[in-house]
């Protein structure tokens, strides 16, 4: 489970912003991901509620998946878009090229994006 | 009550993690070393395929070994004996190494002092391969042991390497065959590099060593 350690990536880079806002809360994180994310987003949720328990500012904050578009990029051919739900037969994960043929495809599985951050900034 | 506002980011959460990846790949590269992560299950046969290497390797290169595991020094101290300098990495419940793992180490000794570096990145098929540790080439290891549809249940470490080792391959005809293993790493990625080995028997070591270009 590799969820705690993408959840501890996020939250890093939200102090960092809330560093910066000089923040005196967050009240939310939403991130995508695409359909095919190394990451089971009810885990992701779970591991961000350990790791905020005991992080003042980020307690009662909550993380918010949205699934985005899956993209594949053909090896074979210029092919760069969403891939056919079909998938390949032979092997999961794998796209044939709508466009070529071809099964020698790369699917982007590292997409997943901290899209914005809802913070409480100080009244002044 | 205090103001809210929304800040937009936009940036990928392995950000981070991937910049640093590419700073360890770049530093290695400029200094002309080499940097390998190997990857594969508890038992595929990782640390006696290290000990191979570093027993062919280390009368000629000054090789160092980064073993990650949950726990113990059993393997760091099994391929010290072989020639290497090794340090292990003890993740606790950690399921893969990351670029901070192996900045952390690279930080506490003299890059210049070794040609070759080694990661064994914990045991498991799924974890390693979304985290990129600043290797310059990923290998992925099974045993035949593993069943015939190892890889085919775990296609993305395929697709992140460029060698795929089939090892103990002594065992081929004893109930275990390497054949459709070999044919479906080489189909899932044109370019793969499939090497069927025994690190019990040595099989196969030296076309690993020449595939990894490293010259004998």
């Amino acid at each position: 489970m590799h969820e705690y350690s993408v959840a501890s990536a996020i939250v890093d880079q939200v102090k960092a912003i809330v560093e910066e806002h000089k923040a005196i809360q967050v009240k939310k994180i939403i991130v995508s991901a695409s359909p095919y994310e190394m990451i089971i987003p009810e885990l992701l949720i779970e591991a961000y509620g350990i790791i905020i328990h005991e992080l003042d500012k980020f307690k009662n904050s909550t993380l918010e998946i949205q699934i985005s578009k899956a993209e594949i990029s053909c090896l074979e051919c210029d092919y760069k878009g969403e891939p056919d739900e079909k998938g390949d037969p032979e092997f999961a994960y794998n796209f044939i090229c709508p466009k070529c043929g071809s099964r020698d495809t790369h699917i982007n599985m590292k997409n997943l994006t901290i899209e914005s951050v809802d913070l409480v900034i100080p009244d002044n | 009550m205090s103001p809210e506002k929304k800040v937009v980011v936009k940036k990928h959460a392995y950000q981070v993690n991937d910049e640093l990846a590419d700073k360890i790949r770049e530093s290695m590269k400029s200094k002309n070393k080499l940097f390998f992560n190997m990857m594969g299950s508890i038992g595929a046969g990782k640390t006696l395929i290290l000990e191979q290497l570093a027993a062919k390797l280390s009368s000629k290169y000054r090789v160092f070994v980064i073993n990650g595991d949950v726990a113990t020094t059993i393997d760091s101290d099994r391929i010290a004996k072989q020639g290497a300098t090794t340090v292990q990495i003890n993740t606790g419940g950690g399921c893969h190494l990351s670029a901070k793992l192996i900045q952390n180490e690279l930080d506490k000794i003299n890059i210049d002092d070794y040609d070759i570096f080694i990661a064994e990145n914990v045991g498991n098929l799924i974890c390693p391969a979304a985290w990129d540790i600043g290797a310059q080439l990923n290998i992925t290891v099974v045993s035949i042991t593993e069943g015939e549809y190892v890889v085919k249940k775990h296609p993305i470490i395929f697709k992140n390497a460029a060698i795929a080792i089939i090892n103990k391959c002594d065992l081929d005809g004893l109930g275990f065959n390497s054949d459709v293993l070999a044919e479906d790493a080489s189909k899932l990625k044109s370019g793969m590099k499939v090497i069927l080995t025994s690190a019990k028997t040595g099989q196969g070591i030296d076309e690993l060593i020449k595939a990894l270009g490293i010259e004998p």
